[in-house]
């Protein structure tokens, strides 16, 4: 059996990443607390929910990320590719916690899960760690993350505007006038978030991607009312269906993970039929932008290794530094033959995602900002080294590219930055070499106090 | 329409405000009853949005 949400707590409680605040706490202030913490956060009460407690905040940074992950915080990458590279089928079983607690018909009410408020501008209280699993008749299962704001005790808005296999899976079923059975699921394995995340081709299973990343199969459980399948261990599950309504429901803001407030956007609802849970429920509250940055790391990192393996460039390290919300930005360093410096820009800047990549040599440790900025000073002609592909597609959530001005349904473009902060062809390596200090291994500073 | 939830509409009919605003008004109701009420506004189909995501009463269903 696969690991558990439960197991992820355990593993960060283990490292020393866990906070556990004892007394009984607003929903509304989840998210202000978790935001104080410095580290991830259980709450062992909620404020008018007794059956529940909470927790969030557990990848909202790459060591607590890389504890989730069970590999060391420079390896996120590799440890996904390697999931990624042997998935592993699901399994179904007959009985699942996630189903201890079935509430149907009058009993379905969002209003008694802890739903919590999280930034100024937003439009409600949102569900974010969500699981999405749909299914098409042509494509099969599909399973994708997707916010969604609480609009009535029935009812949620999802944000469906950006391209995706799920995006598709309810324009095929609006074009025949019905409504898209869907099934979320709160409260699972990062594992299964990251499989989610991944842009995986249509017909993957995402469950056996996360499979992979476990190593063993995702155990699943049929829903109750739906014709789709959850994991068993999941703390929260609601099954219901995307009404054939097309975008036309006010959903947003939300404070994205760009780290800006959104704008209203106009999207489908969901319609909750059925509610399952544990019999002692935890919600988790996946923390923007952190945890949702964090997420996209292992993704943007793996891609950008396997195009610049592909490029024939020996890639040393790379990352998706947290100031380009491990989007944007790739940074790489790699064993360099001349030449390859353009070469590594070109394969990172091919990552659809990636708007800047920089590239070093490998004496320079990537995830020290100190050391980049003094490559990027004394290894950069800008007149040589910088690399500017206008036209590129955008992200409507980037202010720079000016998506206000396109009108509804407009796609933006972006103009993509590369900076080549390898040693120069012709410059001798040993124009680098750092300073020594003299004698420095032979003193000793307490000897001398 | 419960009493919260035809406040929650006059203070929405007063001026457009985010969904925060009317939260900070109310900290003192209990968080499941201020969402059932916020429900009850939401199912009445009167609300509007501004451009910066305020919520609004429009204003045929504020004159219905």
């Amino acid at each position: 059996m696969s690991a558990g949400f439960r197991d992820c707590l355990r593993q960060l409680e283990d490292a020393g990443e866990l906070l556990r605040l004892k007394k009984a706490v607003d929903p509304r202030h989840l998210s202000a607390l978790m935001a104080q913490a410095p580290q991830a956060t259980f709450f062992e009460q909620i404020a008018g929910y007794p059956d529940w407690r909470a927790a969030g905040a557990l990848l909202s940074t790459r060591r607590r990320l890389a504890v989730a992950m069970g590999c060391p915080e420079g390896a996120i990458a590799t440890r996904f590719e390697e999931g990624i590279r042997r998935p592993i089928d699901a399994r179904l079983v007959d009985r699942a916690p996630c189903q201890d607690v079935v509430l149907t018909g009058d009993d379905v009410d969002l209003t008694r899960l802890p739903l919590p408020m999280m930034h100024v501008k937003d439009g409600g209280p949102y569900l974010s760690g969500t699981l999405v699993v749909s299914r098409d008749p042509e494509y099969g299962r599909n399973v994708g993350s997707y916010r969604m704001m609480y609009r009535t005790p029935r009812e949620t808005g999802i944000d469906l505007v950006s391209s995706s296999d799920m995006r598709v899976y309810y324009q095929r079923a609006l074009d025949q006038g019905r409504p898209l059975p869907i099934a979320v699921a709160v409260g699972v394995h990062p594992f299964e978030l990251l499989a989610a995340s991944y842009k995986a081709p249509i017909a993957v299973d995402e469950f056996a991607i996360a499979g992979g990343l476990h190593g063993a199969p995702v155990d699943l459980v049929k829903c109750k009312t739906v014709d789709l399948e959850v994991p068993a261990s999941a703390e929260l599950v609601l099954e219901g269906e995307l009404l054939p309504i097309g975008w036309t429901a006010d959903e947003g803001p939300f404070g994205e993970f760009s780290h800006i407030t959104g704008e209203v956007k106009w999207n489908p609802i969901f319609r909750v039929r059925a509610i399952t849970h544990r019999r002692d429920p935890i919600f988790y509250v996946l923390q923007m932008p952190w945890e949702n940055d964090w997420l996209a790391a292992p993704v943007i990192e793996a891609a950008g290794l396997q195009a610049l393996r592909v490029a024939s460039v020996e890639p040393v390290a790379i990352r998706a530094p947290v100031g380009g919300c491990c989007y944007w930005t790739l940074v790489a360093s790699i064993k360099k033959r001349p030449g390859e410096g353009k070469n590594a820009l070109l394969a990172m800047l091919s990552v659809a995602e990636v708007k800047l990549a920089i590239v070093t040599d490998d004496d320079i440790d990537i995830g020290n900002p100190d050391e980049l900025d003094w490559a990027m000073t004394f290894r950069v002609q800008a007149d040589q080294d910088v690399l500017v592909v206008p036209g590129a597609r955008g992200k409507h959530i980037d202010p720079s590219v000016r998506a206000g001005t396109l009108g509804r349904g407009g796609l933006p473009t972006t103009a993509k930055l590369g900076i080549d902060a390898t040693i120069p062809e012709g410059v001798p390596r040993s124009h680098y070499e750092r300073l020594r200090y003299f004698a420095k291994d032979g003193v000793r500073l307490e000897d001398y106090q | 329409m419960s009493p919260l939830a035809e406040l929650l509409v006059a203070e929405l009919s007063e001026r457009p405000r985010h969904f925060g605003e009317l939260v900070e008004a109310h900290m003192q109701m209990p968080w499941r009853e201020f969402l059932l009420a916020w429900g009850e506004v939401r199912a009445a189909d009167v609300l509007g949005r501004d451009d910066e995501g305020r919520y609004l009463v429009r204003t045929a269903a504020a004159t219905r």
